[in-house]
């Protein structure tokens, strides 16, 4: 079979119940949104094949239920994932809270040195919102994970999302390749794995605050 | 002969049984270094219709189990090397020249010995010509099926060994004392499905002349299998279906575990194939009718009948005009014995306790509710879910649907009901098709309770009755599909876990509202045996074992394709081909203890009687004739009696009135 890309990336998206993360893949892989969406049981996947730099990149992105009682059977498939959006919901402060135990959740079953990302989901609901912009993006620097403000509704930054988190694996796994052939020269200097993090400026305007 | 018509002989020889992990322990003729050396025990078909027992050995490979060939390219990632023995082998040619071969009709004698793992096997009497070792579980399996191709007959002075008695030898002057008992006076699956192909043809004439001969059959069978369990061997040998339920367990935790899954052996059990008996194809039958339903009721509004009507909705449903009612007794809201009159009066008292209990919840302020988070948690979840729920269902469709409130309302009540369990997600897709059928608030709701008394365990803290029907599953697709079972051990899917969604919600997510209700209504009935939603699975997935074998599919295959049969599976064709799949399993020759279990029937090893003991096990058979009073329920002691009332083919033991209307 002749492959039609160039790496494969396994993504997972989880938050909590009811954030938007079906609602998230649906915009992402059919750019479609439906306000009467079904609750997630059990697992599911989509496939989109977008384009970086020069590469076809297929990105294969699980979704979860959301609900505490299925982490059991939905944790059996975080095994080989290379990133992981977290997600919250803007008007659920519960929800953000929640993001550290997800954290946990991902120490404790995903490889180590998977790419992570929190999206605070909704963000169109501006005058329902419990969870400011701010609170995101401390989160995200305690954490030093990305950070990205999203609604599935209004198709805002979704795109950007996804992008950002299938370059930095794309980034990550070039590196590891570069470490395991080593180029031909002594002495060749690698670069330290742990890059202080740059944060992108792109998106920070295009979602209003408060 | 007797299974030419079991199996469609498409090769030159063709395997009929095979049994992996077999050592090749002594064999006259060959060289000391083929000895020891591990393979597959089989029983084959030649192509000229005789039967041989084959033993091929197997070289271990080492397989690079990469989930799916688009992993490769990522290195780091999810990839594994795993140790896999069995009939992969690569220069199988080299391999052949090792083969043993022993036609079935030169058997003349076999022994069981070490704990009923090793087995001798001889054409004639004296010497014996090949040993083989069981390192898996025992050889039970592979005897069980052997001796449903030949007649056996225990020799007196070892009970361990077995003479193949041959049908045109009965004159010949073998050696009479010998010969302890004749077991077999023919082929017992042969007659059984004979029985059973003509029930394709004239399904209830056949069965009810059938059923006796088959229930007397049956007993002989009982009693040959109690072979199995000899002489004083049997307190100590240990039970293969308790092995082979280790092993699963093993494999469904190792599956969990990202490294873990390495050991060859772990996988082997699961290559065993032995062949089920053809599937009978069991027509449905028309809906329980509002006319007979009415016919069914005494005077006084009692349904007298109970079993017979469970009987009539297990083969055709219920007719749509009469579902409210009849689902209220399914659902154990009303009893069925019950007159008019006293239906009425406890109508009034659930009535009430009802809004007792709703008013519990609609009286909390909004201060109390800011105080108590697990309360409001829950609200906002059932909320979530219910916004959620069959929206594109005219019923439930639209903003501001009244409909919707009244799931909510049910939902936060069912909370108060059952606080500890409280609501988890799935709940909601359960309740709407119930409401949509009843439409009353009160009714629903305690319909909803019945239906939530049945799966209560899916919705553990700990998922432990998912995972437990997930394993039990597991079990009866390798039983019933070994084949499928293999692939889908070898696609790290041997969990079941894709699975996970039909049976939380009773496949509501897999067929459109009015399908549904057709498949719940059957499985309310309880009927044919326990877990029948398990045997749907099996039957959905054998329906769909080409194209995920020969397509190859992996892990995210498997998932995404069976994720997309939703809406696309056909409620009747699944209904009589999971009928059928239950019949070929409790006919199967080596039906073994562990799924006997799951299906809720007597286990053979437990009860074992002594080998003198000729009293029929199945007795239970006729107690339906007492009947009124007869209480099927799905709790272990009488669940024991349905299941041998229903032992069989079942449609022969409907009581007189159905008997009569169905006619
Ligand atoms: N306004 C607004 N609503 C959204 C947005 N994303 C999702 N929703 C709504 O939020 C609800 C929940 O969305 P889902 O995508 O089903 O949530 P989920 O995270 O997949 O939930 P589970 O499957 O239960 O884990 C739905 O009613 C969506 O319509 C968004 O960006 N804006
Ligand atoms: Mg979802």
């Amino acid at each position: 079979m002749a492959k039609t890309y160039d790496y494969l990336f396994k993504l997972l998206l989880i938050g909590d119940s009811g954030v938007g993360k079906t609602s998230i893949l649906f915009r992402f892989s059919e750019d479609a949104f439906n306000i009467s969406f079904i609750s997630t049981i059990g697992i599911d996947f989509k496939i989109r094949t977008i384009d970086l730099d020069g590469k076809k990149v297929k990105l294969q992105i699980w979704d979860t239920a959301g609900q505490e009682r299925f982490r059991t059977i939905t944790t059996a498939y975080y095994r080989g994932s290379m990133g992981i959006m977290l997600v919250y919901d803007v008007t659920n402060e519960k929800s953000f809270e929640n993001i550290k135990n997800w954290i946990r959740n991902i120490e404790e079953n995903a490889s180590a040195d998977v790419e992570k990302m929190i999206l605070g989901n909704k963000c169109d609901l501006d005058a329902k919102r419990q969870v400011s912009k701010e609170r995101g993006e401390q989160l995200a620097v305690e954490y030093q994970i990305k950070f990205v403000e999203t609604s599935a509704k209004d198709s805002l930054n979704v795109e950007y999302a996804f992008y950002t988190l299938a370059r930095d694996i794309k980034a990550k796994m070039e590196k590891k390749q570069e470490a395991s052939n080593p180029p031909a020269r002594s002495g060749a200097h690698q670069i330290k794995p742990n890059d202080p993090m740059r944060k992108p400026t792109s998106w920070l305007s295009r979602c209003s605050l408060l | 002969m007797s299974s030419s018509s079991v199996e469609e002989i498409t090769d030159q020889s063709n395997d009929l049984f095979t049994q992996d992990g077999v050592l090749l322990k002594a064999c006259s003729g060959r060289p000391v270094n083929e000895l020891n050396s591990i393979g597959m025990l089989c029983i084959v078909q030649n192509s000229d219709g005789t039967k041989s027992i084959e033993w091929r050995p197997s070289d271990i490979i080492t397989v690079c189990a990469v989930q799916e060939q688009d992993w490769a390219l990522v290195n780091a990632i999810g990839r594994r090397q795993r140790t896999f023995s069995g009939n992969l082998t690569a220069d199988y040619a080299t391999a052949r020249a090792r083969i043993i071969r022993m036609p079935l009709n030169e058997l003349k004698i076999f022994r069981v010995t070490n704990r009923n793992q090793q087995m001798s096997f001889s054409n004639k009497v004296g010497v014996w010509q090949s040993t083989f070792f069981f390192q898996h579980g025992n050889a039970e399996v592979f005897i069980a099926y052997l001796k449903s191709h030949v007649k056996t007959a225990k020799s007196s002075r070892d009970r361990n060994t077995y003479l193949v008695v041959e049908p045109t030898d009965e004159t010949r002057a073998l050696n009479r004392s010998f010969t302890e008992l004749d077991i077999f006076q023919e082929n017992t699956t042969d007659v059984v499905w004979n029985i059973v192909s003509n029930l394709k043809e004239r399904p209830y004439e056949t069965t009810m002349e059938a059923f006796s001969k088959l229930s007397s059959i049956g007993l002989d069978y009982n009693s040959g299998s109690q072979l199995l369990y000899y002489g004083n061997e049997a307190s100590s040998k240990r039970d293969v279906s308790e092995e082979v339920a280790d092993l699963l367990t093993k494999s469904m935790v190792a599956a969990e575990e990202a490294h873990s899954v390495t050991k060859s052996d772990e996988y082997e059990v699961i290559s065993m194939k032995p062949t089920l008996p053809p599937r009978p194809s069991i027509p449905r039958s028309t809906p329980l009718s509002q006319e007979k339903w009415e016919g069914l009721q005494d005077t006084l509004g009692r349904v007298t009948e109970m079993d017979g009507v469970k009987q009539l909705i297990f083969r055709g449903g219920v007719a749509h005009s009469i579902r409210k009612q009849v689902w209220k007794y399914l659902l154990d809201y009303y009893p069925w014995h019950m007159t008019h009159a006293e239906l009425k009066a406890l109508q009034k008292k659930r009535t009430d306790e009802y809004y007792c209990m709703k008013l519990q919840w609609r009286s909390m302020t909004e201060g109390q509710e800011s105080r108590f988070t697990e309360y409001r948690d829950r609200k906002s979840l059932v909320e979530k879910d219910v916004n959620r729920t069959d929206r594109t269902h005219p019923f439930f469709a639209g903003d501001n649907n009244p409909n919707l409130e009244t799931l909510q309302d049910i939902l936060m009540t069912y909370v108060m009901y059952n606080f500890d369990l409280g609501y988890v997600q799935g709940m909601s897709d359960i309740l709407a098709p119930l409401l949509l059928l009843m439409g009353n608030e009160v009714d629903t709701f305690w319909c909803f309770v019945g239906f939530m008394e049945r799966i209560a365990s899916n919705f553990d803290m700990d998922q432990a009755g998912m995972k437990h029907q997930l394993l039990q599953l597991q079990q009866l697709v390798m039983f019933a599909s070994p084949e499928l079972a293999q692939h889908l051990a070898l696609k790290d899917s041997g969990n079941m876990y894709f699975c996970f969604r039909w049976l939380l919600v009773w496949f509501k997510r897999e067929f459109s509202l009015i399908d549904i209700m057709r498949l719940w209504e059957v499985l309310w009935t309880g009927l044919p045996c326990a877990n029948f939603h398990l045997l749907i699975c099996v039957a959905i997935l054998e329906a769909e074992k080409e194209v995920l074998i020969s397509g190859d599919y992996g892990f995210t295959e498997i998932l995404k394709h069976v994720n997309e049969l939703s809406m696309r599976i056909e409620v009747n064709k699944v209904l009589s081909s999971a009928e059928g799949i239950y019949h070929q399993i409790i006919s199967a020759p080596h039906l073994t203890d562990q799924i006997r279990i799951i299906l809720g029937l007597t286990p053979l090893g437990t009860s074992a009687p002594t080998e003198d003991d000729d009293a029929p096990e199945a007795t239970g058979t006729n107690c339906k004739d007492n009947d009124a009073a007869a209480n099927v329920s799905t709790s272990g002691t009488d669940m024991e009696e349905a299941v041998l009332e229903y032992d069989g083919i079942e449609i022969s033991i409907v009581t007189q009135t159905v008997w009569a209307l169905l006619a």
